[in-house]
This record gives C-alpha cells, sequence and structure tokens, in this order.
C-alpha cells in the first residue's frame, strides 16, 4: 500500500485528536469526580439519577414537614401534661374538701380556687401553635373553648404525608381531650366541683371525686395518644434520615467516579498521549523530504 | 540507420519529455497539500513516425491516479459521517437543556412543586405555603415554557441552517455545472483538464458532507451529480434544492430547475439520507420532536392530574373547581402554553388545601392529595419523576448511540479516505525518486547533444580542413 504525505498527517491527526479527547474526558471525571456529567455518559445511571432525586426530594420533604409538625405536637403533648396537672391539683381540692372538719367558708376558697383552675384549663384548651388552635380541629383560627369550656372547633384531623401510604395525623382532638367526645367534659366535671364546694354539698364532692378522676384519665389518654404522634413522628423521622442518607449515597455511587479508576485511566491515558507524541514526530519526520 | 542530425533530434525529443517529467513532478511536489488534488503521472510514449520507428520519446500527456469506485464511496462516508456529526451536534445542545446533573433540566420545578403540597398540608393556613405554592407552580410554568421555547427556538434555527446549507448546495452545483462545461471545452480542445478536475473533485467532496451525493460518467465523460435522488447536475446544467415546511411543520426538501421557486419542483425528502441536511432533519424533525412530544405529554398529563385534585378541593374563601393551571386542552404545545390558573394567579387564598368547605380554613386533605399526585401514575402508569427520569434516559441513550455512530462513521470515512490518499494522494518518497530519475534522465540526454554535438564538430573540422 502507499503511503502518502497526507496519510501520514492524517493518521497523526486522528491518533492525537482521539487520544486527546480521551485524556481530557478522563482528566475531567478525576478532577471533579463525576462520572455521570450529562445523560449520555450514562443514560441508564442519568434516568435513575433523575428519579433518585425526585425521591430524595420527596424524602425530605417528609422530613421537613416532620420538622414543621413536631413543634405543634409537642406543645400539644406538654398542654395536655400541664392539664393533666390541673387535675392532680383539682384531687387533691376535693379529697381535703371531702374532710367533713372544713367548714363552708373554707370551701368556698376552695370553689374560688376551682374556678380558677377552670379558667387556667380553658386557656391551655386554647393554646395555639403555629397553625392555630391546637385543639380546634380544622377551625384553627377559632379558640377551642369560649369562656364556660363550650367546644366551638370541630373534629377534623390534621393529617400529613410524611411517607407512610396513608397520611399521619398529627393533631389531637380538642374535643375527645376535654368534651364528651371523650366520654367526659371535663369543664363540666370542674363546673360540678365548684359547684359543690360553693354549696358546701358534701355529698356532691364525695361524687366529684370520681368525676374528677375520670377527667383526669381521659386527659391522661389524650396525652398518651399525642405521645404515640411524636413516637410516630419520631420512628418516622428515623426511617426517613436512613433513607435520605441511603439515597444520597446511591446517587453518589450512581453518578460519582471511581477516584482509584479514574486516576489510574488518567495517568495510563497520559503515558499513551505522550508515547502517541513521540511516534507522531516519528512519522512525520520520515516525510520524504527530509530523507533526500 | 539513424544520422547525426537525427541523434541531436533524439536527444532534443528526451530532454523535452524528462523536462515535463519534472515538471509534473514539480507539480505534484507543489501540490502534496492541495486539498482534493489528484496525484499525476507523465504519459511517456516512444515517437514513431508512420511506420518506422525514430527512437525518440515524447510526452503524450499525464494519468491522474484516481479511483472512481473508492471516489464515490467516500462520497458516501463522508455524507453518512456528516449526517451523524450534525445530528449529534444538533442533540448536545438538547441534551443541555434537559441536563438535571447540571441543574438545568424540569426534574427539580416538579420536585418543588409537590414539595410545596407537602407544606401546605404541614401548614394549610399559612400565607406563606400558600404563597410557596403558587411561587413552585410558577416556576414550572416558566421551566416548561423555557424548555418548550428552547426547543422551538432549536427548530427554528434549524429550518435557518437547512436553508442556508440548501443554498450552499446549490452554489456548489452551479460551480460544478460550470466546471462541467469548461472540462468538456477544455477536452474537446485536446487540453488538459486535469486542474479543472481536481477543482471539480473538491467540490464534490465539499458537497458530499452537505447532502447525501451519487455520480455518474456517461460515455462521453459528462458528469451528472444526483442529491438526496435527484439529479442536482447534468453536464452544464444545475438544479436546485429548496427549504420549505409541510403543513405539520417537518422540512419539506424540493428540487426544482435553478433558482426556481422554494417549494415547486419534485419533493424528494424522502429520499434524504446522507450530509448535514439529513443530520439537521434528523435532529429536527425526528429527534426535537420527539422530546418535545413527550415534554408536551408530561406537562400536559401533570397540569390535569393536579388540576383535577385541585378543583375538588376548596380555597380558603370557600370557593371551589379552580384550576390551578392553564394547560390548553390538547397535549400538543402543552409545555409552552403551561401557565398559572388565572383564577389562582396571585391569589394565594385560593390554592385549594382543604377537601370540605366545612373543614376551612385548617383543612388538609387536598393538599395531602395533591402531594400524593406526585405518587399516581399518569399516561402509561409511570409517576411523573418516573416519566421524566424516562425523558432523560431516553435523550442520553440517543446522544450516546449517536457519539458511537459518529466514531463510527468518521473511521469509516479515514478508512476511505487513507484508500483514496493511497491511490490518488502524493508520496513525496516517490516524487523525490521520480525528480531524481527525470533529472538524471534529462542530464543523460544532455549528454548525448553534447556526445553529437561534438561528434558533429569533429566532423565539419575534418571535412573543411
Amino acid at each position: 500500500m502507499r503511503v502518502t504525505e497526507g496519510m501520514r498527517y492524517s493518521q497523526v491527526l486522528s491518533n492525537l485528536a482521539n487520544i486527546t479527547s480521551q485524556h481530557a474526558k478522563a482528566a475531567q471525571e478525576a478532577s471533579t469526580g463525576v462520572r455521570v456529567g450529562k445523560p449520555s455518559d450514562d443514560p441508564i445511571a442519568a434516568a435513575e439519577l433523575a428519579r433518585l432525586s425526585a425521591s430524595s426530594s420527596q424524602t425530605k420533604t417528609h422530613l421537613s414537614t416532620i420538622g414543621n409538625v413536631r413543634g405543634d405536637a409537642e406543645l400539644t403533648e406538654s398542654t395536655l401534661s400541664d392539664a393533666s396537672d390541673i387535675f392532680v391539683r383539682l384531687k387533691e381540692i376535693a379529697l381535703q374538701a371531702a374532710n367533713g372538719d372544713l367548714d363552708a367558708q373554707e370551701r368556698q376558697t376552695m370553689a374560688l380556687e376551682v374556678t380558677g383552675l377552670k379558667g387556667a384549663l380553658v386557656a391551655l384548651g386554647n393554646t395555639r401553635g403555629t397553625r392555630g388552635y391546637l385543639f380546634s380541629g380544622s377551625q384553627v383560627t377559632t379558640a377551642a373553648f369560649d369562656p364556660t369550656g363550650a367546644f366551638q372547633g370541630d373534629d377534623v384531623a390534621h393529617a400529613v404525608p410524611i411517607g407512610n401510604s396513608t397520611p399521619t395525623t398529627v393533631s389531637t382532638s380538642g374535643s375527645e381531650a376535654f368534651v364528651v367526645a371523650g366520654g367526659r367534659d371535663v369543664f363540666a366535671d370542674l363546673d360540678s366541683l365548684a359547684t359543690a364546694l360553693s354549696t358546701n354539698n358534701l355529698g356532691a364532692i364525695r361524687t366529684a371525686i370520681d368525676s374528677v378522676d375520670a377527667s383526669h384519665a381521659q386527659l391522661v389518654n389524650a396525652r398518651a395518644r399525642s405521645g404515640l404522634v411524636l413516637s410516630k413522628l419520631d420512628a418516622s423521622q428515623d426511617i426517613l434520615t436512613s433513607l435520605d442518607t441511603e439515597q444520597t449515597k446511591r446517587a453518589q455511587t450512581e453518578g460519582a467516579a471511581d477516584p482509584y479508576e479514574s486516576y489510574t485511566r488518567v495517568t495510563s491515558l497520559s503515558q499513551s498521549l505522550e508515547r502517541a507524541i513521540s511516534v507522531s514526530k516519528q512519522m512525520l519526520d520520515l516525510g520524504g523530504s527530509n530523507r533526500f | 540507420m539513424s544520422s547525426l542530425s537525427q541523434l541531436l533530434y533524439t536527444a532534443r525529443d528526451a530532454l523535452t519529455a524528462q523536462s515535463y517529467g519534472l515538471s509534473v513532478t514539480g507539480q505534484n511536489i507543489t501540490n502534496v497539500n492541495t486539498p482534493g488534488y489528484v496525484k499525476r503521472d507523465p504519459l511517456l510514449e516512444t515517437h514513431a513516425l508512420g511506420t518506422a520507428t525514430t527512437g525518440t520519446v515524447t510526452a503524450t500527456g499525464l494519468r491522474r491516479a484516481t479511483d472512481v469506485y473508492i471516489e464515490r464511496r467516500e462520497l458516501a462516508a463522508r455524507g453518512s459521517a456528516a449526517a451523524a456529526s450534525e445530528q449529534d451536534r444538533q442533540l448536545a445542545s438538547v441534551e443541555a437543556m434537559f441536563n438535571d446533573l447540571g441543574a438545568t433540566g424540569m426534574g427539580s420545578s416538579l420536585n418543588a412543586l409537590f414539595s410545596s403540597f407537602s407544606s401546605l398540608a404541614a401548614n394549610p393556613n399559612d400565607p406563606t405555603s400558600r404563597a410557596a405554592v403558587l411561587g413552585a407552580a410558577g416556576a414550572l410554568a416558566d421551566r416548561a415554557n423555557a424548555l418548550a421555547g428552547g426547543l422551538t427556538d432549536a427548530k427554528n434555527e434549524l429550518l435557518k441552517q437547512a436553508q442556508e446549507t440548501a443554498a450552499e448546495i446549490n452554489k456548489r452545483a452551479q460551480s460544478i455545472a460550470q466546471l462541467n462545461q469548461r472540462i468538456t471545452v477544455a477536452e474537446t480542445q485536446g487540453e488538459d483538464a486535469a486542474d479543472l478536475k481536481d477543482q471539480r473533485n473538491n467540490l464534490l467532496l465539499g458537497l458530499s458532507e452537505l447532502v447525501d451525493v451519487r455520480t455518474i460518467t456517461d460515455n462521453h465523460g459528462v458528469l451528472t451529480v444526483q442529491a438526496s435522488g435527484a439529479t442536482l447536475v447534468e453536464g452544464g446544467e444545475a438544479r436546485s434544492l429548496g427549504i420549505d415546511l409541510h403543513a405539520d411543520g417537518s422540512l419539506r426538501v424540493t428540487a426544482t430547475t435553478f433558482g426556481g421557486a422554494v417549494g415547486t419542483g419534485s419533493e424528494v425528502t424522502q429520499f434524504l439520507t446522507g450530509g448535514k441536511l439529513a443530520g439537521i432533519k434528523e435532529a429536527r424533525d425526528v429527534d426535537i420532536f420527539d422530546v418535545a412530544s413527550k415534554l408536551d405529554q408530561l406537562v400536559f398529563d401533570v397540569a390535569n392530574a393536579v388540576n383535577a385534585q385541585h378543583r375538588a378541593g376548596f380555597g380558603q374563601d370557600g370557593v371551589t373547581g379552580r384550576d390551578l393551571f392553564d394547560v390548553g386542552g390538547i397535549p400538543q404545545d402543552a409545555a409552552r402554553n403551561l401557565r398559572l390558573g388565572a383564577a389562582v394567579a396571585g391569589n394565594p387564598a385560593a390554592v385549594a388545601a382543604a377537601a370540605d368547605a366545612a373543614t376551612l380554613p385548617g383543612g388538609s386533605a387536598n393538599a395531602v392529595a395533591l402531594a400524593d399526585v406526585f405518587n399516581t401514575g399518569l399516561t402509561g402508569g409511570r409517576t411523573a419523576a418516573e416519566t421524566y427520569g424516562d425523558i432523560v434516559g431516553s435523550i442520553g441513550q440517543k446522544k450516546s448511540a449517536l457519539a458511537q455512530s459518529v466514531e463510527t462513521q468518521q473511521a469509516i470515512k479515514e478508512q476511505v479516505q487513507a484508500m483514496r490518499e493511497a491511490v490518488s494522494g502524493v508520496s513525496l518518497d516517490e516524487e523525490m525518486v521520480s525528480l531524481t530519475k527525470y533529472q538524471r534522465a534529462y542530464q543523460a540526454a544532455g549528454r548525448v547533444l553534447a556526445t553529437v554535438d561534438e561528434l558533429m564538430q569533429d566532423l565539419i573540422n575534418r571535412v573543411g580542413r
């Protein structure tokens, strides 16, 4: 086969262009640590990365949602704890008042304290979180209870998507915690005790002790339910954090270059490039005009 | 039997012939780097006079070292390589638009919309969360518009490029036709038309990178050039290719008499198989069309799924049945037309977070359902994120396959070029040998002349004494 000058130049150009292009790509991969910089670098990995990005975004959104609702859930739990503490004091008052040694004046004073505690309980029932009134259901802009303790909200649960197949309820029903939907109207029980004390009715006072116990139990149950919500949020957060870590790791594995492999490749291609330049020089030096 | 004076003529003819050989060798060396130049060989013959052999030499012309089959293969190889390269170049710009790895795609906007629904579910009465939903929906619409606009711009740009390419094809076709005429005239007059043929060859090589080219030479040496199945040049006559659009917006290629109006003449679109023009057509009417269709379908499906759920919910004002997006009634151009719904734009209170008017203002059931649209299968049963991933993957696969095709076609082109070079290229090694060969022959002929001269001098001196 005849070898012409044009063939020599073309071959040198083609070889150098080819190896330089490979070297540049390998050097970029090694220096950035990124193997998949655009879809055509690895179409399957790129599609997978796009889907992973969506899943990861959803996971992060769920984590953010948990962060957003956790404050209100914690506030609900502590509010119900405070409400429960009020009933501990109410029980003490009722037991003390049931003692036959007290006179009417002393029971009247106790009635005033009970009325004050009712006001405090109403205020707790109307605690506001970031979303609005905690115990109003969906009526977040309306106080859950009026000053008499009448419920003004609804029983609509606040549910949010945090990665489960069904949305997770993160609110506690005000009506179940404080009024008849839970079995007892705690405000009515307070009123009964206050009335029994103010009228110095020893029999009614002794009856009210059971009512106070039942109301206390209702609040303790509500607090337990709100504690379960927090536990569920904690559990979901743990799972989602692990998932997020796993997704981030997968995204890095899918799109990242192996540092050892890419460095080895760059080194190998650098040597190939040096050899190609040396051979090219020899090929060009073989030109006819240099030999005659 | 030769006389001395005849020997003089012999030496003269030898000097002329070797000088011609030197001249052709010089031409070859001079044009070693000239594109399209075909190596020449001087044709030397013994000189016959009638039936007698005179023993002298004559240069009858030169021979261009060509192989018509290799030349045809090179035209085809160049056309295929140019088509693949152009298509690859165009798809690279589409790939850049959908490169979520480089933060230019639509994936993050889609994710942000569904994240905003989740945030709204956490706090449906929060004006900031509501505004964030409108912001994310508006950003998705802007991104879809930008992508659709980018694809439309690319299509318009490719139409212009196709028209400019056709103009370049027509210019070259006319030049080839003119060269055909000059070659015919030169050869009719017995002149050497090698340089003109080189020029024509060079034009053909360039033409083959613009459109698929076939050449036919008839018995009289008249060259016919066919491009995209149509006769573009026949002897001294050139026709022209025109580019306009079909009713469906795809490119239409027509062949007409030179200077004829675009769109007249016969349509040859379906025969276009190679060259830059084919690459442009494939990129515009297949690749970009395919991506734009998939994007439109995705946007149409997402907007309709979100709208259906949004219509079912209630805004803070108690109004229901409002769309979050305006998207039009058909998938075509959905990405370009996507807008925030007129009834919700600028009105965060209109975002329908509640599933029931009775649950206002804190009801979040519809916001939860809107967030769940993200996990719902659209057309084809794939979720929005999966469908978008499929689009990105298909662009990557196409681009990757094209990059391989470019490498293959380039390798084939280089092989055929090497074959042509082996036949038609100038080898300085050979030329240096030829130079020495003709130089020595010239020197020897000069020696013959000097010897004859000496003999004649000797003869004259002896006779004249």
